[in-house]
Protein backbone atom coordinates (compact mmCIF):
# COMPACT_ATOMS: atom_id res chain seq x y z
CA UNK A 1 0.00 0.00 0.00
CA UNK A 2 1.25 3.51 -1.56
CA UNK A 3 2.46 6.28 1.80
CA UNK A 4 -0.55 8.45 2.16
CA UNK A 5 0.79 12.00 0.47
CA UNK A 6 1.94 14.72 3.07
CA UNK A 7 0.35 18.02 3.03
CA UNK A 8 1.73 21.35 5.10
CA UNK A 9 -0.71 24.35 5.42
CA UNK A 10 0.72 27.34 6.56
CA UNK A 11 -1.68 29.72 7.64
CA UNK A 12 -2.58 31.51 10.71
CA UNK A 13 -6.86 31.34 10.19
CA UNK A 14 -7.49 28.59 12.31
CA UNK A 15 -10.63 27.85 11.46
CA UNK A 16 -9.84 27.85 7.77
CA UNK A 17 -7.07 25.62 8.36
CA UNK A 18 -9.47 23.37 10.55
CA UNK A 19 -11.60 22.60 7.24
CA UNK A 20 -8.71 22.61 4.70
CA UNK A 21 -7.16 19.86 7.05
CA UNK A 22 -10.34 18.09 6.90
CA UNK A 23 -10.82 18.07 3.30
CA UNK A 24 -7.38 17.19 2.50
CA UNK A 25 -7.53 14.42 4.74
CA UNK A 26 -10.87 12.75 4.17
CA UNK A 27 -9.18 12.48 0.57
CA UNK A 28 -6.44 10.54 2.37
CA UNK A 29 -3.66 12.89 2.77
CA UNK A 30 -1.55 13.23 5.69
CA UNK A 31 -1.77 16.69 6.79
CA UNK A 32 -0.13 18.79 9.33
CA UNK A 33 -0.16 22.96 9.70
CA UNK A 34 1.57 25.80 10.85
CA UNK A 35 0.17 29.22 12.14
CA UNK A 36 3.33 31.57 11.63
CA UNK A 37 5.49 31.85 9.02
CA UNK A 38 8.55 30.74 11.09
CA UNK A 39 7.14 27.59 12.22
CA UNK A 40 6.05 26.90 9.29
CA UNK A 41 9.54 26.79 8.04
CA UNK A 42 10.81 24.76 10.00
CA UNK A 43 8.07 22.00 9.83
CA UNK A 44 8.90 22.28 5.86
CA UNK A 45 12.47 21.44 6.43
CA UNK A 46 11.85 18.78 9.04
CA UNK A 47 9.15 16.76 7.09
CA UNK A 48 9.85 18.05 3.74
CA UNK A 49 6.40 17.87 2.15
CA UNK A 50 4.78 16.55 -1.14
CA UNK A 51 2.68 20.00 -1.37
CA UNK A 52 2.49 23.14 0.88
CA UNK A 53 -0.78 25.20 1.01
CA UNK A 54 0.44 28.77 1.83
CA UNK A 55 -1.28 31.90 3.08
CA UNK A 56 -0.14 34.90 1.73
CA UNK A 57 -1.19 37.89 4.72
CA UNK A 58 -0.38 36.43 7.90
CA UNK A 59 0.89 38.94 10.73
CA UNK A 60 1.73 41.07 7.49
CA UNK A 61 0.41 41.04 4.40
CA UNK A 62 3.22 39.91 2.24
CA UNK A 63 4.50 37.56 4.85
CA UNK A 64 3.40 34.56 2.42
CA UNK A 65 6.01 36.33 -0.40
CA UNK A 66 8.48 35.81 1.63
CA UNK A 67 8.09 32.86 3.36
CA UNK A 68 8.15 31.35 -0.57
CA UNK A 69 10.84 33.00 -1.77
CA UNK A 70 12.59 31.60 1.68
CA UNK A 71 11.14 27.97 0.96
CA UNK A 72 12.54 28.17 -2.60
CA UNK A 73 16.04 29.14 -1.07
CA UNK A 74 16.23 26.04 0.87
CA UNK A 75 17.40 23.04 -1.61
CA UNK A 76 15.22 20.09 -0.53
CA UNK A 77 12.25 22.33 -1.21
CA UNK A 78 13.24 24.49 -4.05
CA UNK A 79 10.93 22.35 -6.09
CA UNK A 80 8.43 21.34 -3.42
CA UNK A 81 4.78 21.97 -4.78
CA UNK A 82 3.37 24.99 -3.56
CA UNK A 83 -0.28 26.37 -4.03
CA UNK A 84 -0.99 29.88 -2.58
CA UNK A 85 -3.80 30.52 -1.43
CA UNK A 86 -4.86 34.26 -0.55
CA UNK A 87 -8.00 37.12 -0.56
CA UNK A 88 -5.39 39.50 -0.94
CA UNK A 89 -6.66 40.22 -4.24
CA UNK A 90 -10.08 40.91 -2.54
CA UNK A 91 -8.75 42.74 0.15
CA UNK A 92 -6.26 44.43 -0.78
CA UNK A 93 -7.43 45.77 -4.02
CA UNK A 94 -4.54 48.08 -4.76
CA UNK A 95 -2.63 45.05 -5.39
CA UNK A 96 -3.35 43.82 -9.14
CA UNK A 97 -0.22 42.24 -9.86
CA UNK A 98 -1.04 39.44 -12.14
CA UNK A 99 -0.27 36.34 -10.11
CA UNK A 100 0.46 34.56 -13.38
CA UNK A 101 2.79 37.49 -14.38
CA UNK A 102 6.07 34.68 -13.01
CA UNK A 103 6.96 36.67 -10.13
CA UNK A 104 5.35 34.38 -8.05
CA UNK A 105 7.80 30.80 -7.37
CA UNK A 106 4.44 28.94 -6.60
CA UNK A 107 3.08 26.45 -8.71
CA UNK A 108 -0.52 27.90 -8.42
CA UNK A 109 -2.51 30.51 -6.85
CA UNK A 110 -5.88 30.26 -6.13
CA UNK A 111 -7.82 32.75 -4.16
CA UNK A 112 -9.43 32.28 -1.27
CA UNK A 113 -12.21 31.06 -0.23
CA UNK A 114 -11.06 28.15 -2.55
CA UNK A 115 -13.30 25.61 -4.43
CA UNK A 116 -12.47 22.17 -2.22
CA UNK A 117 -13.54 20.28 -5.68
CA UNK A 118 -10.67 22.61 -7.84
CA UNK A 119 -8.08 22.21 -4.41
CA UNK A 120 -8.57 18.37 -4.25
CA UNK A 121 -8.02 18.31 -8.38
CA UNK A 122 -4.69 20.61 -7.84
CA UNK A 123 -3.52 18.59 -5.13
CA UNK A 124 -3.92 15.30 -6.65
CA UNK A 125 -2.31 16.87 -9.90
CA UNK A 126 1.23 18.42 -7.77
CA UNK A 127 1.29 15.37 -5.56
CA UNK A 128 1.73 13.23 -8.17
CA UNK A 129 3.49 12.78 -11.75
CA UNK A 130 6.43 14.34 -12.69
CA UNK A 131 7.49 17.62 -12.38
CA UNK A 132 6.79 19.07 -15.70
CA UNK A 133 3.31 18.35 -14.84
CA UNK A 134 3.01 19.95 -11.92
CA UNK A 135 4.16 23.10 -13.39
CA UNK A 136 7.45 24.13 -12.25
CA UNK A 137 7.83 27.00 -10.59
CA UNK A 138 8.58 29.98 -11.76
CA UNK A 139 11.73 30.31 -9.41
CA UNK A 140 13.71 32.48 -11.97
CA UNK A 141 13.81 36.56 -13.16
CA UNK A 142 10.80 37.23 -15.14
CA UNK A 143 11.29 38.52 -18.79
CA UNK A 144 8.35 41.30 -19.12
CA UNK B 1 14.27 60.09 -17.50
CA UNK B 2 10.80 58.72 -16.57
CA UNK B 3 9.26 59.81 -13.14
CA UNK B 4 6.71 58.18 -11.07
CA UNK B 5 5.55 57.85 -7.32
CA UNK B 6 4.94 55.41 -5.13
CA UNK B 7 2.51 55.47 -2.36
CA UNK B 8 4.71 53.97 0.87
CA UNK B 9 1.64 52.42 1.83
CA UNK B 10 2.35 50.26 -1.09
CA UNK B 11 6.17 49.49 -0.67
CA UNK B 12 5.77 46.35 0.64
CA UNK B 13 3.48 45.01 -1.98
CA UNK B 14 6.62 46.17 -4.76
CA UNK B 15 9.20 44.34 -2.85
CA UNK B 16 7.11 41.73 -3.27
CA UNK B 17 7.44 40.92 -6.99
CA UNK B 18 10.73 42.23 -7.15
CA UNK B 19 11.86 38.11 -6.58
CA UNK B 20 10.96 38.19 -10.28
CA UNK B 21 14.62 39.99 -11.06
CA UNK B 22 16.23 38.47 -8.68
CA UNK B 23 17.40 37.52 -4.81
CA UNK B 24 16.70 40.49 -3.26
CA UNK B 25 19.00 42.16 -0.66
CA UNK B 26 17.85 44.51 1.31
CA UNK B 27 19.00 46.67 4.25
CA UNK B 28 18.22 44.98 7.43
CA UNK B 29 18.99 45.57 11.29
CA UNK B 30 21.91 43.61 12.67
CA UNK B 31 22.60 44.56 16.47
CA UNK B 32 23.61 47.69 16.57
CA UNK B 33 24.15 48.41 13.07
CA UNK B 34 22.55 47.42 9.59
CA UNK B 35 23.22 44.93 6.72
CA UNK B 36 22.66 44.05 3.46
CA UNK B 37 20.96 40.92 3.49
CA UNK B 38 17.79 38.85 2.51
CA UNK B 39 15.31 39.85 4.35
CA UNK B 40 12.65 37.32 5.92
CA UNK B 41 9.71 39.55 6.22
CA UNK B 42 8.95 43.01 5.08
CA UNK B 43 9.21 44.56 8.50
CA UNK B 44 12.77 43.21 8.67
CA UNK B 45 13.38 45.79 5.78
CA UNK B 46 15.20 49.22 7.22
CA UNK B 47 14.17 52.02 4.91
CA UNK B 48 15.52 55.17 7.19
CA UNK B 49 18.88 53.55 8.19
CA UNK B 50 22.20 55.07 8.13
CA UNK B 51 24.62 53.15 6.46
CA UNK B 52 25.26 49.68 6.99
CA UNK B 53 28.27 48.38 8.30
CA UNK B 54 29.74 46.87 5.08
CA UNK B 55 28.84 48.14 1.66
CA UNK B 56 27.29 46.65 -1.25
CA UNK B 57 30.64 45.96 -2.33
CA UNK B 58 30.31 42.74 -0.75
CA UNK B 59 27.98 41.33 -3.17
CA UNK B 60 29.94 42.44 -6.06
CA UNK B 61 33.66 41.56 -5.14
CA UNK B 62 32.76 39.21 -1.86
CA UNK B 63 35.31 38.97 0.96
CA UNK B 64 36.24 35.60 -0.26
CA UNK B 65 35.19 33.69 -3.33
CA UNK B 66 36.52 30.73 -5.61
CA UNK B 67 37.05 31.94 -8.68
CA UNK B 68 37.87 28.59 -10.72
CA UNK B 69 38.64 25.04 -9.52
CA UNK B 70 41.13 23.23 -11.05
CA UNK B 71 42.01 18.95 -11.41
CA UNK B 72 44.48 17.11 -13.81
CA UNK B 73 41.72 15.11 -14.55
CA UNK B 74 38.14 17.01 -14.76
CA UNK B 75 40.30 20.60 -15.92
CA UNK B 76 39.42 23.99 -15.36
CA UNK B 77 36.09 24.97 -14.35
CA UNK B 78 35.51 28.49 -13.67
CA UNK B 79 32.51 29.50 -10.85
CA UNK B 80 30.62 32.09 -13.48
CA UNK B 81 27.52 30.60 -13.45
CA UNK B 82 27.10 31.02 -9.50
CA UNK B 83 28.43 34.74 -9.83
CA UNK B 84 25.37 35.32 -12.71
CA UNK B 85 23.30 34.68 -10.13
CA UNK B 86 20.40 37.51 -10.47
CA UNK B 87 19.97 39.90 -7.70
CA UNK B 88 18.36 42.79 -6.28
CA UNK B 89 20.14 45.14 -4.02
CA UNK B 90 17.25 47.23 -2.86
CA UNK B 91 17.42 50.22 -0.82
CA UNK B 92 20.89 51.29 -1.74
CA UNK B 93 22.02 55.09 -0.78
CA UNK B 94 23.83 57.49 -3.37
CA UNK B 95 27.49 57.27 -2.17
CA UNK B 96 27.28 53.32 -2.36
CA UNK B 97 25.55 53.66 -5.53
CA UNK B 98 28.65 56.21 -6.63
CA UNK B 99 31.19 53.36 -4.81
CA UNK B 100 29.54 50.75 -7.52
CA UNK B 101 29.99 53.08 -10.15
CA UNK B 102 34.18 53.73 -9.37
CA UNK B 103 34.48 50.00 -9.28
CA UNK B 104 33.28 49.35 -12.22
CA UNK B 105 35.81 51.48 -13.78
CA UNK B 106 38.76 49.35 -12.40
CA UNK B 107 36.99 45.97 -12.67
CA UNK B 108 34.71 46.47 -15.95
CA UNK B 109 36.23 49.37 -17.83
CA UNK B 110 39.62 48.91 -17.28
CA UNK B 111 42.38 47.36 -19.55
CA UNK B 112 42.05 43.98 -17.71
CA UNK B 113 37.85 43.08 -17.21
CA UNK B 114 37.37 40.94 -13.99
CA UNK B 115 34.42 38.28 -15.75
CA UNK B 116 33.28 37.65 -12.24
CA UNK B 117 32.39 41.22 -11.12
CA UNK B 118 31.01 41.94 -14.76
CA UNK B 119 28.56 38.82 -13.95
CA UNK B 120 27.69 39.92 -10.80
CA UNK B 121 27.12 43.64 -11.76
CA UNK B 122 25.17 42.88 -15.12
CA UNK B 123 22.91 40.63 -13.24
CA UNK B 124 22.55 42.48 -10.30
CA UNK B 125 19.58 45.47 -10.06
CA UNK B 126 20.12 48.47 -7.83
CA UNK B 127 16.89 50.07 -6.29
CA UNK B 128 18.46 53.14 -4.60
CA UNK B 129 17.14 55.32 -1.37
CA UNK B 130 17.73 59.02 -0.54
CA UNK B 131 18.54 59.00 3.32
CA UNK B 132 18.99 61.82 6.11
CA UNK B 133 22.68 62.20 6.86
CA UNK B 134 24.17 62.03 10.20
CA UNK B 135 27.24 63.32 11.88
CA UNK B 136 29.38 60.94 9.52
CA UNK B 137 28.60 61.53 5.95
CA UNK B 138 30.61 63.76 4.01
CA UNK B 139 29.32 62.75 0.60
CA UNK B 140 28.01 65.99 -0.29
CA UNK B 141 31.77 66.67 0.06
CA UNK B 142 32.75 64.18 -1.91
CA UNK B 143 29.72 64.85 -5.07
CA UNK B 144 28.24 61.74 -4.35
CA UNK B 145 25.23 62.85 -2.57
CA UNK B 146 23.18 62.60 -5.65
CA UNK B 147 23.75 59.85 -8.35
CA UNK B 148 22.11 60.36 -11.83
CA UNK B 149 23.46 56.82 -13.44
CA UNK B 150 24.05 53.41 -11.90
CA UNK B 151 21.07 52.68 -10.59
CA UNK B 152 18.38 50.46 -12.13
CA UNK B 153 15.07 52.53 -9.81
CA UNK B 154 15.85 55.11 -7.03
CA UNK B 155 13.35 56.16 -4.95
CA UNK B 156 13.03 59.48 -2.72
CA UNK B 157 10.71 60.40 0.47
CA UNK B 158 8.21 63.18 -0.44
CA UNK B 159 6.20 62.66 2.50
CA UNK B 160 3.84 59.77 2.05
CA UNK B 161 4.90 59.02 -0.95
CA UNK B 162 8.31 58.27 -3.02
CA UNK B 163 9.00 60.07 -6.24
CA UNK B 164 10.82 56.93 -8.28
CA UNK B 165 13.17 57.50 -11.05
CA UNK B 166 13.47 54.90 -13.41
CA UNK B 167 17.68 54.69 -15.36
CA UNK B 168 17.21 51.39 -17.12
CA UNK B 169 15.06 49.14 -18.93
CA UNK B 170 15.15 46.75 -16.19
CA UNK B 171 13.70 49.41 -13.73
CA UNK B 172 11.27 50.08 -16.44
CA UNK B 173 10.38 46.04 -16.85
CA UNK B 174 10.38 46.82 -12.98
CA UNK B 175 7.66 49.64 -13.07
CA UNK B 176 5.53 47.68 -15.92
CA UNK B 177 5.04 44.60 -13.50
CA UNK B 178 4.08 46.57 -10.83
CA UNK B 179 2.66 49.31 -12.34
CA UNK B 180 -1.10 48.93 -10.35
CA UNK B 181 1.23 50.60 -7.55
CA UNK B 182 2.71 53.35 -9.55
CA UNK B 183 1.18 56.86 -9.86
CA UNK B 184 2.14 59.87 -12.27
CA UNK B 185 3.54 62.43 -9.80
CA UNK B 186 2.08 66.10 -9.62
CA UNK B 187 3.75 69.38 -9.56
CA UNK B 188 3.17 69.57 -5.25
CA UNK B 189 5.21 65.94 -5.45
CA UNK B 190 8.22 67.73 -7.36
CA UNK B 191 8.02 70.85 -4.96
CA UNK B 192 8.24 68.98 -2.41
CA UNK B 193 10.83 66.73 -3.25
CA UNK B 194 13.07 70.29 -4.27
CA UNK B 195 12.19 71.06 -0.78
CA UNK B 196 13.40 67.66 0.80
CA UNK B 197 16.94 68.13 -1.30
CA UNK B 198 17.68 71.45 0.00
CA UNK B 199 16.90 70.20 3.54
CA UNK B 200 19.05 67.17 2.72
CA UNK B 201 21.63 68.95 1.37
CA UNK B 202 21.90 71.57 4.23
CA UNK B 203 21.95 68.85 6.67
CA UNK B 204 25.07 67.71 6.21
CA UNK B 205 26.91 68.12 9.43
CA UNK B 206 30.84 67.47 7.75
CA UNK B 207 32.26 70.01 5.04
CA UNK B 208 35.35 68.96 3.54
CA UNK B 209 36.78 71.59 1.01
CA UNK B 210 38.80 68.71 -1.73
CA UNK B 211 39.21 71.19 -4.50
CA UNK B 212 43.37 71.86 -4.39
CA UNK B 213 43.77 68.39 -1.99
CA UNK B 214 45.91 66.80 -4.77
CA UNK B 215 48.40 69.56 -4.74
CA UNK B 216 48.59 70.01 -0.92
CA UNK B 217 49.15 65.92 -1.23
CA UNK B 218 51.93 66.78 -3.26
CA UNK B 219 53.57 69.57 -1.06
CA UNK B 220 52.69 67.21 2.10
CA UNK B 221 54.62 64.47 0.95
CA UNK B 222 57.35 64.45 3.54
CA UNK B 223 55.31 65.89 6.28
CA UNK B 224 55.76 64.39 9.69
CA UNK B 225 51.51 64.05 9.92
CA UNK B 226 52.07 60.83 7.98
CA UNK B 227 54.26 59.63 10.80
CA UNK B 228 52.36 60.73 13.73
CA UNK B 229 49.22 58.90 11.45
CA UNK B 230 52.00 55.48 11.40
CA UNK B 231 51.93 55.97 15.06
CA UNK B 232 48.34 55.78 15.99
CA UNK B 233 47.38 53.29 13.26
CA UNK B 234 46.46 49.62 14.38
CA UNK B 235 46.99 48.46 11.15
CA UNK B 236 43.88 46.53 11.48
CA UNK B 237 42.75 47.21 7.71
CA UNK B 238 39.37 48.23 8.94
CA UNK B 239 38.70 51.27 7.29
CA UNK B 240 39.85 49.43 3.75
CA UNK B 241 37.41 46.28 4.74
CA UNK B 242 34.06 49.57 5.01
CA UNK B 243 35.32 51.04 2.24
CA UNK B 244 32.92 50.83 -0.96
CA UNK B 245 35.86 51.83 -3.17
CA UNK B 246 38.75 49.52 -1.54
CA UNK B 247 39.30 46.55 -4.01
CA UNK B 248 42.97 45.22 -3.40
CA UNK B 249 42.25 41.47 -2.71
CA UNK B 250 44.48 38.47 -2.95
CA UNK B 251 44.76 35.38 -4.58
CA UNK B 252 46.10 31.66 -3.07
CA UNK B 253 45.57 28.48 -4.61
CA UNK B 254 44.21 25.99 -2.04
CA UNK B 255 45.45 22.57 -3.56
CA UNK B 256 44.29 19.24 -1.37
CA UNK B 257 46.99 17.19 0.19
CA UNK B 258 48.23 14.44 -1.68
CA UNK B 259 47.00 15.89 -4.94
CA UNK B 260 46.58 18.24 -7.88
CA UNK B 261 43.15 19.15 -7.12
CA UNK B 262 42.06 22.68 -6.12
CA UNK B 263 40.59 25.75 -5.96
CA UNK B 264 41.63 29.47 -6.80
CA UNK B 265 40.37 31.73 -4.30
CA UNK B 266 40.37 35.53 -4.20
CA UNK B 267 39.84 37.66 -1.06
CA UNK B 268 40.09 40.77 0.72
CA UNK B 269 43.43 42.29 1.07
CA UNK B 270 44.06 46.19 2.87
CA UNK B 271 47.13 48.41 1.49
CA UNK B 272 47.19 48.89 5.59
CA UNK B 273 47.98 45.14 6.82
CA UNK B 274 51.53 44.63 7.30
CA UNK B 275 51.98 42.07 4.17
CA UNK B 276 50.39 43.78 1.62
CA UNK B 277 53.58 44.79 0.13
CA UNK B 278 55.69 42.16 1.77
CA UNK B 279 57.42 40.27 -1.18
CA UNK B 280 59.62 36.72 -2.04
CA UNK B 281 62.82 37.15 -0.10
CA UNK B 282 60.86 39.24 2.53
CA UNK B 283 61.53 42.70 1.49
CA UNK B 284 58.54 44.95 2.40
CA UNK B 285 58.10 47.67 0.21
CA UNK B 286 55.90 49.22 2.82
CA UNK B 287 57.04 48.18 6.03
CA UNK B 288 56.40 51.45 8.18
CA UNK B 289 52.76 51.76 9.24
CA UNK B 290 53.17 55.71 8.27
CA UNK B 291 53.76 54.54 4.58
CA UNK B 292 50.72 52.52 4.43
CA UNK B 293 48.70 54.84 6.09
CA UNK B 294 50.03 57.49 3.11
CA UNK B 295 49.34 55.03 0.64
CA UNK B 296 46.12 54.51 1.30
CA UNK B 297 45.50 58.59 0.91
CA UNK B 298 47.57 59.00 -1.38
CA UNK B 299 45.86 56.64 -3.75
CA UNK B 300 42.07 57.53 -3.00
CA UNK B 301 42.50 61.14 -2.95
CA UNK B 302 45.37 61.76 -5.43
CA UNK B 303 46.05 58.96 -7.74
CA UNK B 304 42.47 58.49 -8.36
CA UNK B 305 42.24 62.12 -9.26
CA UNK B 306 44.79 61.65 -11.74
CA UNK B 307 43.77 58.66 -12.91
CA UNK B 308 39.91 59.00 -13.43
CA UNK B 309 39.36 62.80 -12.66
CA UNK B 310 37.59 62.46 -8.94
CA UNK B 311 38.58 60.86 -5.68
CA UNK B 312 37.94 57.51 -4.65
CA UNK B 313 36.32 58.37 -1.42
CA UNK B 314 32.40 58.80 -1.59
CA UNK B 315 31.76 60.27 1.89
CA UNK B 316 30.08 57.06 3.33
CA UNK B 317 31.27 57.26 6.91
CA UNK B 318 32.07 54.33 7.33
CA UNK B 319 35.84 54.70 7.95
CA UNK B 320 34.82 57.22 10.49
CA UNK B 321 33.31 55.15 12.26
CA UNK B 322 35.02 52.14 12.68
CA UNK B 323 38.84 53.09 12.89
CA UNK B 324 40.25 52.57 16.27
CA UNK B 325 42.41 54.83 16.37
CA UNK B 326 40.45 57.58 14.78
CA UNK B 327 42.00 58.18 11.75
CA UNK B 328 39.94 59.18 9.16
CA UNK B 329 39.61 61.28 5.49
CA UNK B 330 38.59 64.07 8.07
CA UNK B 331 41.09 63.99 10.30
CA UNK B 332 43.68 63.73 7.60
CA UNK B 333 42.81 66.25 5.61
CA UNK B 334 42.29 68.50 8.30
CA UNK B 335 46.45 67.62 9.61
CA UNK B 336 47.91 67.75 6.49
CA UNK B 337 45.91 71.40 5.93
CA UNK B 338 47.77 72.10 8.81
CA UNK B 339 45.01 72.16 11.68
CA UNK B 340 46.50 70.87 14.33
CA UNK B 341 43.72 69.12 16.24
CA UNK B 342 43.42 66.65 13.47
CA UNK B 343 46.01 64.24 15.17
CA UNK B 344 43.89 64.29 17.84
CA UNK B 345 41.24 62.42 16.48
CA UNK B 346 38.67 65.19 17.10
CA UNK B 347 35.49 65.26 14.24
CA UNK B 348 35.21 68.20 13.45
CA UNK B 349 32.18 69.89 11.93
CA UNK B 350 33.42 71.55 9.45
CA UNK B 351 37.01 71.45 7.39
Amino acid sequence: MNEPKSVLIIDDDILYVKAIQTLLESSGYKVRSASNSRDGIELAKALQPDLILLDVMMSERTEGFFVLQELRRIPALSRTPVIVLSSIYSEEPIFRVDPEAGWLPANLFLAKPVDPARLLTEAERLTSGSLEEKGAPAAGRKQV
Amino acid sequence: MKILKLAKENLDFFVAVLPAFGEVYAPIRRGKGFVFERPSRWSDVQMNYTRTMLPPKKLMLPPRETTFSFDPEKGFQDRLAEASKPMVLFGVHSYDIYGLNILDRVFAQAKYPDPYYIARRKNTAIIGVDFVPDDKHLASSMNADFVDSGFDLFLSDIGDSYLVLVGTSRGDDMVVMSNCLMQAPTEADFNEYKNRSKVRRDSYKVHLALEDLPEILEMEYHSEVWDEMGKRCLSCGSCSMVCPTCYCFDVNDEVEFGSRKGERIRSWDSCLLRTHALVAGGENFRGARSSRVKFRYYHKQRGFVAEYGRPSCVGCGRSVDVCPAEINIISVIQSIRGDRDGITGSTPASV
